[in-house]
């Protein structure tokens, strides 16, 4: 066991990159008398470190059409009838967001540089456990593992939104904690029943993401169960009606908060739909998909419009998230092969315009300790080098062709019109236009006009580690939107197998009692799995 | 030869644990009286013995010793190994605060393992004197540590207020057993056992010998409703004490108490016992977390989520059967660490006796005492039963027991009941991380 442990730990594993952070944080507790400078060096080093074992994971796995990697699966709670295992592994449905979180993590920690002024051994602490955290749920094979990881995320969130947040921290860290947790126990309620499920088939518990994609539940208890993942979800992506802890939370917390809440955090809501949510109950989620697809189409109107009236640049970013996520949402619920594509690119491109949106908004709040359009205008003047990384950051966001997020808009829209959801096309269709508004609004104001303020005409413009900071995202933004192809390569596959079960379960039906499917099922593509050599889908039916 | 001697030497063997903290205990009252200089090491030596029945106790071989006395089993090792980890705890943390409030004395150490002997018997007896005797070593021990801080008031009011409920703890239990002795014509509880199933004995009787005997271990474990003790006498106790009060006496009469509900379901006319479980199982929870919710003092806080804490332990015995032991004992271990850790942090951060422990006066330590406060941070996750932390497996275990036996109302009242609990533990983050220093920590010296 120990030994396993080890191996697990030091060897190239998924593992080692999930739990590396949290180990790395074990110093800081000791560090309390460093000077914020060697803490800061010290987290960035640390962050690196991690970037370079996911990049190293990324590139030796990449190769190959598909591709899966998992780590050696270990007991971890073996109670006879009781027995949740420790099973980790990637897919070309996770290794995207893996790598996004690996990407963002040292970006954030730079773009935090200036802006956290006090307690950074906490920051960089903090920082480092959500990483493990979100690292872990992105990787789990095991449902229990799975929402372990979902909650140990909740905890540094919260704090770095309390801690280090805004004046109205507090109230915004206790409603995100307060919404994120009644969500998940309706999860674990919902685990609980499938595992016991499973429990009542079989004779023992399981709770192995394979084993409970066996299950076959009747209509009416998919429902259900669909409705305890799609409600924990849906607050996390977040959906209208669900999403009002997103702006407090947002505009409370520190630009380093902000740019993992909106670059990792919320897609896990929209990644839990796609790994869970849909392949376990295809009927259910069949059959509310129009109220899903209502619910994301009210998302993309409703944020755009509420975007377009902020007068608070950091609130405009927030509620554009809102309509972002709409889209993905939307792309989900085609269930066809192109959309889904576009919705997993979409995730990773929100990712980087958000994120680089709201650490540019970070950066401005650092020199002017404001984020009002009103004491702006103009600063294309004073400070280019920033105007033109708002302007590349913008126009990704709205969706201009050549950059990232017109590829995943585009064939979130070309899927869904293909699946069917004509009207629905339409309307978002209209939300990329309101982007381009409330978007535009933005640059407007803050950077076209005469300087208003003189205040602003002696701001610094952006020093060499701001761009450091914002030039890896730009470079990935033109690159996705120039050369998508090479990014949708890994997911190709995963997709492909979990639409594939999703087909054949829809063809078959929905069974009249609670049934197992046959291990190997026919209909899926097969899965003959040998640790980390045979690529398949996990997505696909054992 | 006298008879006694003549018992043979694996029934000796069995006591050895016991004989050694007893014996270790002596030794140090001895030196106390003779040796005075030697008291800054008191507790040092009472751990070394805690240690070595620790030892001893890892390679026990199982049985039934003193003609069916008391037994070893896997099971009640682990319990035992349990409650010799509260008193660790209970001992480490005593030392710093002794020292400052100078009570360095060998009584403190020798009463505390006088009581570690008690409950390991208490855990281990199987026969109703035994287990009578057990509980008078241990609660006799806990009343002179709950005053042990004889210039405080608080302290002996704690000590009387503890005392008087022990009492009368132990005429029910007592009373009890007298009646099932008297109805079955045994006492121990396999000789009832079989007695019960035979048939003999009138179930009225039985039923109120029963429920004496359970009312008095609710007591000890403070299920609602014979919980009011416990504010009070935690409040006014010494810190360190309480870290070990609040977990290990608990731990064996949970244990007294699953066997004495498991003998009574045994009986084919038996009383509703899963409902009577259920309805303190529920009180315990609401009443604990909602009490909780409105307290000001961190010990009282503590307290009541105690309460609610043992209502959790509960839920597995409303559906009685040998797979109650395995979450009971998960969520013991994980209550002796959260609890015991907690009340030591508290012993640290408050320094000054008799005050009050009022959360708010931690409001921004977290950077002062970095250490202690993540520690708190942790204890009160676990508290909450948050994942990753030991909390949340034991909760975990206990609340898919309660599915898989059928008791999905139960477990969901336990999952809500937590919800609660979330709120009054993260209460404490909140003041540790999110506010601004208020109360300066005086002379305090932490980490």
């Amino acid at each position: 066991m120990m030994q396993q442990l080890l191996d697990l730990l030091l060897g190239d594993t998924i593992t080692r990159f999930v739990f590396f952070p949290s180990f790395a944080a074990l110093p800081l507790l000791f560090l309390g008398r460093a000077s914020a400078r060697t803490v800061k060096i010290y987290a960035l080093l640390v962050s690196l470190v991690e970037l370079a074992l996911i990049a190293l994971f990324a590139v030796s796995h990449w190769g190959g059409g598909t591709m899966v990697a998992r780590d050696a699966t270990m007991p971890w709670l073996d109670f006879g009838s009781l027995r949740v295992l420790y099973e980790v592994g990637v897919d070309g449905i996770s290794l995207p967001l893996v790598l996004l979180t690996g990407l963002l993590l040292p970006l954030v920690l730079l773009g935090s540089w200036k802006g956290i002024t006090k307690h950074w051994t906490g920051f960089a602490a903090s920082m480092l456990l959500l990483t493990t955290g979100m690292l872990g749920a992105l990787v789990a094979l095991d449902l229990l593992v799975f929402y372990i990881f979902w909650e140990v995320m909740l905890i540094p969130m919260y704090l770095i939104i309390g801690i280090w947040g805004g004046d109205r921290r507090v109230y915004a860290a206790v409603k995100f904690f307060i919404f994120t947790m009644a969500g998940s126990l309706l999860m674990l309620l919902g685990i609980l029943w499938m595992a016991w499920s499973y429990g009542e088939l079989t004779g023992v518990w399981s709770f192995r993401y394979e084993d409970l994609l066996q299950l076959q539940f009747p209509l009416s208890q998919q429902l259900w169960l669909f409705g305890a993942f799609a409600i924990a979800f849906a607050i996390k992506v977040p959906m209208f009606p669900f999403h009002t802890w997103l702006p407090d939370a947002h505009v409370e917390a520190p630009t380093g908060g902000s740019v993992i809440l909106a670059g990792v955090l919320l897609k896990l809501g929209t990644y839990g739909f796609l790994r869970f949510a849909i392949p376990f109950f295809p009927q259910a989620a069949t059959q509310l998909a129009p109220w899903v697809v209502g619910l994301a189409l009210v998302g993309v109107v409703y944020g755009a419009l509420v975007a377009w009236a902020q007068v608070d640049m950091k609130k405009l970013v927030a509620y554009s998230s809102i309509a972002h996520l709409g889209f993905v949402m939307l792309g989900l619920f085609a269930f066809n092969e192109i959309a889904w594509q576009g919705a997993l690119l979409q995730m990773v491109n929100h990712g980087l315009s958000t994120g680089a949106l709201f650490l540019l908004v970070g950066m401005l709040y650092d020199r002017r300790h404001t984020k009002k359009f009103e004491e702006f205008g103009g600063l294309a003047k004073s400070i280019p080098w920033f105007a033109v990384m708002l302007v590349f950051a913008t126009l990704a966001s709205v969706g201009l062709p050549a950059l990232n997020g017109f590829v995943g808009e585009f064939m979130i829209l070309l899927g869904a019109w293909q699946g069917g959801l004509h009207w629905a096309t339409g309307i978002a269709t209209f939300g990329v236009v309101l982007a381009a508004v409330y978007l535009l609004k933005m640059l407007q104001e803050t950077l076209w006009g005469p300087i208003t303020k003189d205040e602003n005409k002696t701001l610094k413009d952006l020093s060499l580690r701001e761009v450091a900071t914002l030039l890896p995202l730009c470079i990935l933004m033109l690159w996705i939107g120039v050369a998508p192809g090479r990014f949708l390569e890994p997911s190709r596959p995963a997709l492909a197998a979990v639409l594939t079960s999703y087909r054949a379960q829809m063809a078959a039906g929905p069974p009249g009692a609670l049934t197992l499917s046959a291990p190997t099922s026919a209909a899926g593509p097969a899965a003959t799995f040998v640790a980390g050599t045979a690529p398949a889908g996990i997505g696909s039916a054992r | 030869m006298n008879p006694i001697f003549a018992l043979p030497q694996a029934d000796w063997n069995s006591l050895m644990p016991e004989i050694v903290l007893t014996g270790v205990a002596s030794l140090i009252l001895l030196l106390e009286a003779f040796a005075p200089r030697l008291r800054p090491v008191f507790n040092g030596m009472a751990l070394a013995g805690v240690a070595a029945a620790a030892a001893i106790l890892a390679q026990q071989p199982a049985g039934l010793y003193f003609h069916g006395l008391i037994e070893s089993t896997a099971l009640t090792g682990a319990f035992s190994q349990t409650i010799l980890l509260a008193t660790a705890i209970g001992l480490l943390s005593a030392q710093g605060y002794l020292k400052r409030e100078r009570l360095l004395f060998g009584e403190y150490p020798a009463l505390l393992l006088w009581c570690a002997t008690g409950l390991l018997l208490l855990v281990r007896g199987v026969e109703l004197v035994t287990i009578f005797v057990a509980l008078e070593l241990l609660s006799v021990a806990l009343y002179g540590l709950a005053a042990f801080h004889r210039r405080e008031a608080v302290s002996s009011e704690a000590a009387i207020k503890y005392f008087l409920m022990g009492a009368l703890v132990s005429s029910f239990v007592l009373y009890g057993a007298a009646l099932v002795y008297g109805e079955t014509g045994s006492t121990s509880l396999a000789g009832i056992a079989a007695a019960l199933a035979a048939g003999t004995g009138s179930p009225g009787l039985l039923l109120l010998g029963f429920l004496l005997l359970v009312c008095g271990f609710g007591f000890k474990l403070g299920l609602v409703p014979f919980h009011a003790w416990a504010p009070d006498v935690y409040q006014g106790a010494p810190s360190p004490f309480v870290a070990f009060l609040s977990v290990a006496p608990k731990a064996a009469s949970a244990v007294v108490l699953a066997r004495l509900v498991l003998l009574a379901t045994s009986a084919p006319s038996a009383g509703d016992w899963t409902k009577l479980v259920t309805v303190l199982a529920i009180a315990s929870m609401l009443v604990g977390n909602l009490f909780a919710l409105a307290q000001r003092d961190i010990k009282r806080m503590l307290a009541y989520s105690g309460i609610a804490h043992m209502g959790y332990l509960l839920i597995p015995l409303a559906s009685p059967g040998p797979s109650i032991w395995r979450p009971m004992l998960v969520y013991l271990i994980s209550y002796t660490l959260m609890n015991g850790g907690a009340f030591v942090l508290v012993s640290m951060l408050y320094a000054k006796p008799g005050e009050q422990h009022a959360i708010a006066n931690l409001s921004g330590w977290a950077f002062r005492f970095p250490v202690a406060a993540a520690c708190m941070a942790v204890c009160m996750l676990s508290l909450g039963g948050i994942p990753p932390t030991a909390g949340f497996i034991g909760k975990y275990l206990i609340f898919a027991h309660a599915i898989q036996h059928g008791n999905l109302a139960l477990a969901v009242v336990g999952i809500l009941a937590s919800l609660i609990g979330v709120v009054f533990y993260l209460r404490v983050i909140y003041m540790l991380y999110m506010r601004d220093e208020i109360a300066s920590p005086g002379s305090l010296k932490l980490d």
